[in-house]
C-alpha cells in the first residue's frame, strides 16, 4: 500500500527544492546564455556550507569540545540526536544562519568562477563549471574537517522538537514552499525588467551587446551571483530534509544537475513558469517510481535504473517532438507595452 | 565645408596581424556633422578599420581621437562598450539584432546605464518605471517616424532584411550617441529600400548626426556623401568629393584591377 501523504510531502518537497534549482538554472542558461553545467556545485557547496556550521555550532553551543568530539563520529552523531530536541530556537537559528551564509558563500562562489569563463564559449563554459563541481566533489571526499566519504549526517532538523513527523514534514515543507515561491518572485522580477531585456540581449548576440555598451562580464558576473545563491538555498533546503549529506556522485554531483536540465529543457528554455512545470512533471515521475518500483518486485536488475532510463527517454522525446520545451519564451514583459497599447489606440481615436 | 572642425580624427593607424598588413598608415577625419564614406575591394580594410574606431582592435601605431563639443579624447585601446557610452554607434555588415526580442524591446534596451539594469534595481519595478515610460514613449515615436509601429511586437528575426538594416540604424537614436558608423547599409537591400536607407541618412544628417559609412555599392554611397576615402590593400588611395574620387584613375584601376583578379 502507498502512503498517499507521506508521498505528497516528499514529492512536493523535491518539487520545491528542483524548482528553485530550475528556475536559477533557466534564468542563468536559458535567459542569459551562461551554460552552467555545474549547478550541482554550487548545490552542494550550500548544502555543506550549511550542514558543517550546524553541526559544529550545534555541538559548541551545547559545551561539547569540537577538538575532541567529532560531530562524524559515533559519539558526535548521538549527541547531536539527544540535543536535537532540546532547544527550537537554536535549531531555527542554525537553519537561518545556513541559508543565509550558504546564499552569500555560494553566490560569491559564482561571482568569481565567472572570471574564468567570460572569454570562452558556452560549451567550455558548461565544462568549466562541471569539472569545478566534481574537484569539490572530491576534495570533500579526502577532506576530513568535512567528514570525508562518510559525510555529515544527523543534522539538527529546524523543526526536530515537534514530536509527530507528518506534522513537521508539512511544517518543513510550507518552508520550502515560501523559498520556491521567493525564488520565483525575485527571478520573475528580474526577468520581466530592464536587466532581464539586457541579460536576453547578451545571449542573441555578445559582440553585439557589448556594441550598445553592455558590459558583458560585469552581467553574467551577476547572473552567476544570484542563481548560485538560489542554488545554495536550495542545497540547504536539501541537507536539512534528509538530515545528512555526504559526496556521493547522485547526491551532489553531475546526475542533480543534468536532471535540472532535463526539467528545464522539458518546460522550456527562458520560460520560467515553464521551469516550475518542468519540475512538477519530472519529480512527480521520480518520486512515484520510488514508491512504487519497489513493489513491482523486479530482482534482476536494481528498480533504480528504470528512473535514470526515463529521464534520458523523456528528454529525447521532448527534443524530437518538441525542441522549445512545453511552454515558449514569452516578451518581456514591461510597462512600455501597456504604453504601446496606449500610444497607438491614441493614434486611431485621435 | 573645409572649417568645421573634425569630430573623429584616425591619425595614422597601422593593424597588422601576424605577417599580413591590414591597415598601414591610415588616417580619416570625419567633419563634425559631416557623411564620409568609406570604399575600397573587398579586402582593403575598411571592416578593419571600422574595428579599430569601435573599439575591438587596439591599433599597433596610430591614435584615435574624438571630440565631442569642447572635450577631445582618445578612444583607440577602450572597450567596444566604453567607445559607445562615448556616443559612437556602430552597425554591422550582417545585422546583429537580438533576435529572440520584439523591435520594440531592441529599442529599448539600447539606451546606456538604464536604471533598471541593476539587479537590486530590477526587483523593485517602482526604482525604474518612470524611465521605462520615457523609453517607451521615445521608442514608439521612433517607430512611427519610420513606419515601423506595426512591427513592434514581430521578433526581429522574422522582419525582412531591409527592416532589420532600418532598426539596426534607428536603435542609435534611442541613445545619445553623435556619431554613426553603418558597416554596408546597403548590402543585401533592394535598390528602392536602400535609397530609403540613405535618405533616412541625411534627414538625420540635417539633424546634427555624423556618419562615416563602409558600403560597396558606390553608385548609390555616391549620391549621399560629402567626401569619400578609399582603401586598398589597407593604405589610403585617394580621397576627395564623390565626383573627383570617381573619376580618379587610381581608383577605378583599383577596382577593376579587382575584378579582374
Amino acid at each position: 500500500m502507498i502512503d498517499v501523504v507521506g508521498f505528497l510531502i516528499s514529492w512536493l518537497t523535491f518539487l520545491g527544492i528542483y524548482g528553485i534549482l530550475a528556475i536559477s538554472l533557466n534564468f542563468e542558461s536559458g535567459t542569459s546564455g551562461v551554460t552552467n553545467f555545474g549547478k550541482a556545485f554550487f548545490y552542494g557547496l550550500g548544502a555543506y556550507i550549511g550542514a558543517s556550521l550546524t553541526v559544529y555550532l550545534f555541538l559548541l553551543l551545547n559545551n561539547i569540545d569540537v577538538s575532541k568530539v567529532s560531530p562524524f563520529d559515533v559519539e558526535g552523531i548521538v549527541y547531536l540526536g539527544q540535543f536535537a530536541t532540546k532547544n527550537p530556537l537554536l535549531n531555527i537559528g542554525l537553519f537561518i544562519l545556513s541559508l543565509l551564509l550558504a546564499f552569500i558563500v555560494a553566490g560569491i562562489v559564482g561571482y568569481l568562477l565567472s572570471y574564468p569563463i567570460i572569454r570562452v564559449g558556452p560549451a567550455f563554459v558548461g565544462f568549466t563549471l562541471l569539472s569545478t563541481g566534481e574537484l569539490f566533489r572530491i576534495f570533500v571526499l579526502h577532506y576530513k574537517p568535512l567528514g570525508e566519504s562518510k559525510g555529515i549526517m544527523s543534522i539538527p532538523h529546524p523543526f526536530a522538537w515537534i514530536p509527530n513527523p507528518t506534522v513537521r514534514t508539512a511544517l518543513y515543507l510550507a518552508v520550502v514552499l515560501g523559498f520556491l515561491a521567493l525564488t520565483y518572485f525575485v527571478f520573475n522580477r528580474i526577468y520581466n525588467s530592464p536587466l532581464g531585456r539586457t541579460l536576453r540581449a547578451v545571449r542573441d548576440d555578445e559582440v553585439a551587446a557589448l556594441c550598445l555598451g553592455k558590459h558583458v562580464p560585469k552581467l553574467k558576473a551577476t547572473v552567476l551571483f544570484i542563481g548560485s545563491g538560489f542554488a545554495g538555498i536550495a542545497g540547504v533546503l536539501m541537507a536539512f530534509y534528509l538530515g545528512s549529506i555526504s559526496p556521493t556522485y547522485d547526491m551532489i554531483g553531475p546526475p542533480i544537475t543534468f536532471n535540472v536540465w532535463a526539467m528545464i529543457i522539458l518546460g522550456g528554455m527562458g520560460n520560467l513558469t515553464g521551469s516550475i512545470l518542468g519540475a512538477i512533471i519530472f519529480t512527480f515521475l521520480d518520486r512515484l517510481l520510488i514508491f512504487v518500483t519497489p513493489n513491482l518486485g523486479i530482482t534482476v536488475f536494481s528498480p533504480d535504473y528504470i528512473r535514470g532510463f526515463l529521464v534520458g527517454f523523456l528528454i529525447v522525446a521532448v527534443l524530437l517532438f518538441r525542441p522549445q520545451g512545453i511552454l515558449k519564451e514569452g516578451k518581456i514583459e514591461t510597462l512600455a507595452w501597456k504604453v504601446y497599447e496606449e500610444e497607438v489606440k491614441g493614434e486611431k481615436s485621435g | 565645408m573645409r572649417k568645421v572642425a573634425n569630430i573623429l580624427e584616425v591619425n595614422s593607424v597601422t593593424k597588422t596581424f601576424g605577417g599580413i598588413v591590414a591597415l598601414q598608415d591610415v588616417s580619416i577625419n570625419v567633419p563634425e556633422r559631416g557623411v564620409v564614406g568609406l570604399i575600397g575591394p573587398n579586402g582593403s580594410g575598411k571592416t578593419t578599420l571600422f574595428n579599430v574606431v569601435s573599439g575591438f582592435y587596439v591599433p599597433d601605431k596610430g591614435e584615435v581621437w574624438y571630440h565631442n563639443g569642447g572635450n577631445s579624447e582618445r578612444i583607440d585601446g577602450l572597450n567596444p562598450n566604453e567607445v559607445f557610452a562615448k556616443g559612437i554607434v556602430r552597425t554591422f555588415q550582417i545585422p546583429r539584432l537580438f533576435k529572440s526580442l520584439t523591435v520594440l524591446e531592441n529599442l529599448l534596451l539600447t539606451p546606456y546605464g538604464q536604471k533598471g539594469e541593476h539587479p537590486m534595481k530590477a526587483i523593485n519595478p517602482e526604482t525604474w518605471q518612470e524611465e521605462e515610460k520615457a523609453l517607451a514613449k521615445k521608442a514608439i515615436e521612433l517607430l512611427k517616424r519610420f513606419g515601423l509601429v506595426e512591427y513592434a511586437h514581430v521578433k526581429v528575426s522574422e522582419l525582412s532584411g531591409a527592416h532589420m538594416k532600418l532598426v539596426e540604424t534607428i536603435r542609435g537614436l534611442m541613445t545619445p550617441a553623435r556619431v554613426f558608423l553603418l558597416d554596408e547599409p546597403a548590402a543585401g537591400v533592394e535598390a528602392t529600400a536602400a535609397h530609403n536607407l540613405f535618405r533616412l541618412v541625411r534627414e538625420l544628417n540635417a539633424n546634427g548626426y555624423t556618419f562615416l559609412i563602409v558600403e560597396h555599392r558606390i553608385e548609390v554611397l555616391m549620391q549621399y556623401v560629402d567626401y569619400v576615402y578609399v582603401l586598398h590593400n589597407g593604405q589610403l588611395l585617394a580621397e576627395g568629393k564623390p565626383d573627383e574620387v570617381v573619376s580618379d584613375k587610381r581608383v577605378i584601376e583599383a577596382y577593376i584591377g579587382d575584378a579582374n583578379a
